[in-house]
């Protein structure tokens, strides 16, 4: 691991913006103006739809792709020179593979290109492929390949390491055999940043998630800030046989409160503050057989994600 | 220079087998039946013999086969995703380059020196200036085609485009006067095909110039600038469609 006296941020980007020309002729900005930190030893998931940037966003923080406007530092540095010294790697989601070399001669011709790396047969064992090493990569399955990026990834001994998509297109049980591969081999220090569409693997590797849809940032925060700031959680209850009308009146009225329905006697409250919203309901008004829902990732996911498209800026203005 | 890096690329060609065939057991093979087993083989050729011209021919075939192949793989493998695999080491494009160029002229000295070597065997014989300087030649405009490669894997992007490229090297050398010896319009029109230039140039030092009608037996004589302004040319073309591939693939990232 490289020591740093003083330390940057791990990832720095202000003002980030990259626009591609579609065949229309119309720029198109498939990031926006992204402002973002991320401090060493993190690990955040960056969650949004197909098209939302990430991978653009991950390619410029590789230093893949130059950014129209805006900056990128890569503990401190231009994201090339980080590559450079060996600080920063990625398993890319595109990330091609010879197809007619070994497992071991993809990783040995990788390794040659670092001054200094972590040795061959070490990697290969850290990625779980000791035993396909003499495999030719066109006969290894998608999980596999993955593993062998994984490996390649290690080889710089980096203190970010960049995912985009690691598990895209596996099955169930190929996805927990690479996440397992990840924890196993945790460092501490080492600073993940991973973008996924599985809510599930944020949900269960990431401890700050960062949400972007459009090109932009919608949300940033702790795994378990993020879930309830879309919805919050549920709060539901029999009501008593008084004015249901007058009930929901009041919920309505507090400030903690998000939504109230009803369905027959039974109230359901979506509200940030479900111990405020409990207290009510058991105590002033009398409601009974309470039950408090947390909000899921997915719907949290849903309800930020969507909130851009509603007020769709056309791309052909914004190039005006 | 990366000698773990390089030394890999050479194991990959080497193995193709089915590739090496093309560049190296083919035009060999063309030697022995167009060349050595010919009853004319030992008849005078300006300062060799015919067989020495025969194999001048073939071992330049192979030789772009050869660069043709590697050229073109080099664009299609860093187009689908190796190169953004590569983007995240401290490989700089023009390591990587470098090595390719380099791997690229060891292949092209497979089919070379195994012709060259049939050849002094089975009676191909010639000043020792027309052999050392033929050999040196071949090598040289042999790199032209390596971007001849690079521009049909840049175009199309895919493994088919590169053999289609290398494929396409047999129609070429026909027409560029390769295989077997044109007259009239055929030959008129061979001058403008891009093979023609760098074969005469590669015969030069045993031809100086000369070629023989086959239908009458008469020697004309072409001036060398004829040769050397159809390699320049076309190494020309090929430079700029090079170019000009690699900036449009650029704009699409």
């Amino acid at each position: 691991m490289h020591t740093t006296t003083t330390t940057p941020a791990a990832i720095e980007l202000r003002g980030l913006v990259k626009t591609f020309g579609s065949p229309g002729g119309a720029l198109v900005r498939a990031v926006d103006e992204i402002g973002l930190t991320i401090s060493p030893g993190e690990v955040v998931a960056v969650l949004g739809p197909n098209g939302a940037g990430k991978t653009t966003t991950l390619d410029m923080v590789l230093g893949l792709t130059a950014p129209s406007a805006g900056t990128v530092a890569v503990f401190g540095a231009e994201p090339r020179r980080a590559v450079m010294a060996g600080r920063v790697s990625a398993v890319l989601q595109t990330g091609g593979l010879l197809r007619d070399i070994t497992v071991r001669e993809t990783v040995q011709m990788i390794a040659s290109t670092f001054p200094e790396h972590a040795g061959v047969e070490e990697v290969i064992s850290r990625a779980g492929l000791t035993s396909l090493a003499g495999r030719k990569v066109s006969k290894c399955s998608g999980g596999e390949q993955q593993r062998l990026r994984f490996a390649l990834a290690l080889l710089p001994d980096p203190d970010l390491l960049v995912l985009d998509e690691p598990t895209a297109g596996m099955d169930v049980s190929a996805r927990r055999d690479f996440w397992d591969t990840m924890h196993a081999d945790a460092d501490a220090g080492r600073t993940v940043v991973f973008a996924t569409h599985y809510l599930e693997e944020a949900d269960a590797f990431a401890e700050r998630i960062v949400m972007i849809a459009g090109g932009r940032v919608v949300a940033d925060g702790p795994t378990a800030q993020i879930r309830s700031q879309a919805t919050g959680r549920t709060v539901s209850a029999d009501l008593p046989q008084t004015d249901a009308a007058q009930v929901l009146a009041r919920l309505r009225s507090m400030p903690q409160v998000m939504e109230a329905t009803t369905q027959g006697h039974r109230v359901t409250v979506t509200s940030g503050d479900s111990d405020a919203v409990a207290r009510a309901l058991l105590g002033e008004l009398g409601a009974s057989n309470l039950e408090i829902a947390s909000g899921s990732l997915e719907s949290a996911f849903m309800t930020i994600t969507a909130a851009p498209d509603r007020d769709a800026r056309t791309e052909q203005e914004v190039a005006r | 220079m990366n000698a773990t890096f390089t030394g890999l690329e050479l194991r990959r060609v080497f193995r193709d087998y089915v590739s090496m065939f093309f560049i190296a057991v083919l035009p060999a093979f063309f030697y022995l039946i167009f060349g050595a087993a010919q009853s004319f083989g030992s008849e005078d050729a300006g300062n060799g013999n015919v067989s020495m011209y025969v194999m001048i021919s073939m071992a330049a075939y192979g030789a772009v086969t050869a660069t043709t192949g590697i050229g073109g793989m080099a664009a299609v493998e860093r187009m689908q995703g190796w190169g953004r695999q590569l983007g995240l080491t401290p490989l700089r494009d023009s390591g990587y380059v470098l090595m390719k160029a380099v791997v690229a002229v060891a292949v092209a000295a497979i089919p070379i020196t195994l012709i060259y070597l049939l050849g002094s065997l089975t009676g191909a014989e010639g000043s020792g200036g027309a052999w050392a300087l033929s050999a040196l030649i071949v090598f040289a405009g042999a790199a032209v085609f390596a971007l001849y490669g690079l521009v049909f894997g840049l175009a199309f992007r895919s493994e088919a485009a590169v053999s289609a490229a290398s494929g396409s090297l047999v129609i070429l050398a026909f027409m560029g006067n390769i295989f077997f010896p044109l007259s009239g319009t055929l030959l008129t029109m061979a001058k403008f095909t891009p093979l023609y230039g760098y074969v005469s140039l590669a015969r030069y030092p045993v031809t100086e110039g000369y070629l023989v009608n086959t239908s009458d037996g008469t020697a004309t004589h072409e001036a060398l600038w004829v040769s050397v302004l159809n390699v320049s040319v076309w190494a020309v073309i090929f430079s700029l469609l090079a170019v000009w591939l690699v900036r449009r693939g650029r704009a699409r990232q």
